[in-house]
């Protein structure tokens, strides 16, 4: 096959292979050397000005948490309408581009947001979480959210998606909705565990 | 009994705050386009009527889940301080979005295209953001129990969250 073929989808190629080697890297035992190389890492953590903080005021975290949830709310919002344009259920009378451009920057803010608090909490219970499974599962799920939508869903629709298969298209939009949903629902689960 | 079932308990709240993030986020827009933050260049009527479904969808998952936690431990949420004041706050939102709704039809035919809504439907937007913030921030506190009955409380919060003189189950 000739290279210029996959030139355009080079991103999304090697995105796709480094989330090939993060799948093998979790299903291997060097999981376990890199999980026992980031012990200090989290007994640091907890150290911390945040870690204090977190620990010591409870209204202060509660309140972090709520500012997590809401950026996660705004996140969500732009995920939804986004991939609700491109599965033709949300305003379809509203051109794709306008939807996806205007969406991103809200989208960014929240997932800023939600990365900013969701440092301090785990800060403040940065030994809980190292033991935690489901926190490495959500870890997992938000890195895969992350590099799916900058590397693979925003090159793949930044020329339109008039030219694009309608399935792929579609299917696109309900791997991120997926994606996200995940990030989302392992990120409650943190809490009720430990 | 649903208190005490991990998995279904768990669920139950997972879908509460899934629910959330879908009825805020389709709220947020709606909210972001008047103040002329959110998708300015669309018209503000296409975004408020598109996302209404969905919305309501979220929020009627967000009850039925909501009201599933509150038939679980039925005694402590009813004498939590945070969820009376969410409940205030909910009464509150519900009110602020009836204005909004009734402003918003009187005068959209003359702002509908703008990239920001007039000032009193700003300050109904705005006004709207902040109510769920609060209600977010409290239904968050609801978790923690510095003022339930079962801890020793001043007066003043005894009498707001209707603490009975002896009472041994919460």
């Amino acid at each position: 096959m000739p290279l210029s073929l996959l030139s355009s989808y080079l991103r999304s190629i090697a995105t796709i292979g480094l989330i090939a080697l993060v799948l093998g890297f979790v299903f291997s035992s060097l999981r376990i050397s890199a999980w026992d190389a980031l012990l200090p890492l989290f007994e640091w953590m907890e150290t911390t000005w945040f870690g204090v903080i977190g620990k010591t005021w409870g209204a202060a975290f509660a309140v972090v948490e709520a500012m997590h949830l809401l950026a996660m709310a705004l996140l969500g919002g732009a995920i939804i309408i986004a991939d609700g344009r491109l599965l033709g259920v949300l305003l379809r009378d509203v051109p794709v581009q306008i939807i996806l451009s205007k969406t991103h920057r809200l989208f960014v803010i929240g997932l800023c947001i939600a990365i900013a608090s969701g440092i301090f909490m785990a800060c403040g219970v940065a030994m809980k979480i190292y033991y935690l499974p489901v926190y490495w599962f959500k870890m997992l799920a938000l890195t895969a959210g992350v590099l799916f939508t900058f590397f693979i869903r925003r090159p793949l629709l930044a020329d339109g998606i008039e030219k694009l298969n309608p399935w792929l298209v579609r299917t696109v939009a309900v791997a991120s909705l997926t994606v996200w949903f995940t990030v989302a629902a392992t990120g409650r689960w943190i809490g009720f565990s430990g | 009994m649903l208190h005490e079932s991990y998995y279904m308990y768990n669920w139950v709240e997972t879908t509460h705050v899934l629910s959330l993030m879908m009825s805020l986020g389709m709220l947020f827009f709606i909210d972001l386009r008047m103040l002329g933050i959110a998708l300015p260049k669309v018209p503000a009527t296409i975004i408020a009527r598109r996302l209404r479904l969905p919305m309501f969808i979220g929020f009627g998952l967000m009850i039925i889940t909501g009201l599933l936690l509150f038939y679980a431990i039925p005694v402590r949420s009813a004498q939590s301080v945070w969820f009376r004041i969410k409940l205030l706050l909910l009464l509150g939102a519900g009110v602020n979005a009836l204005v909004f709704h009734y402003r918003m039809k009187q005068s959209v035919a003359s702002w509908d295209s703008a990239p920001q809504a007039p000032q009193n439907i700003r300050s109904g937007a705005l006004l709207s953001l902040l109510f769920w913030t609060s209600i977010v921030i409290c239904g968050r506190l609801i978790a923690y129990d510095w003022y339930d009955c079962s801890r020793e409380q001043s007066g003043l919060v005894s009498v707001f969250a209707g603490c009975i003189e002896g009472q041994v189950q919460f």
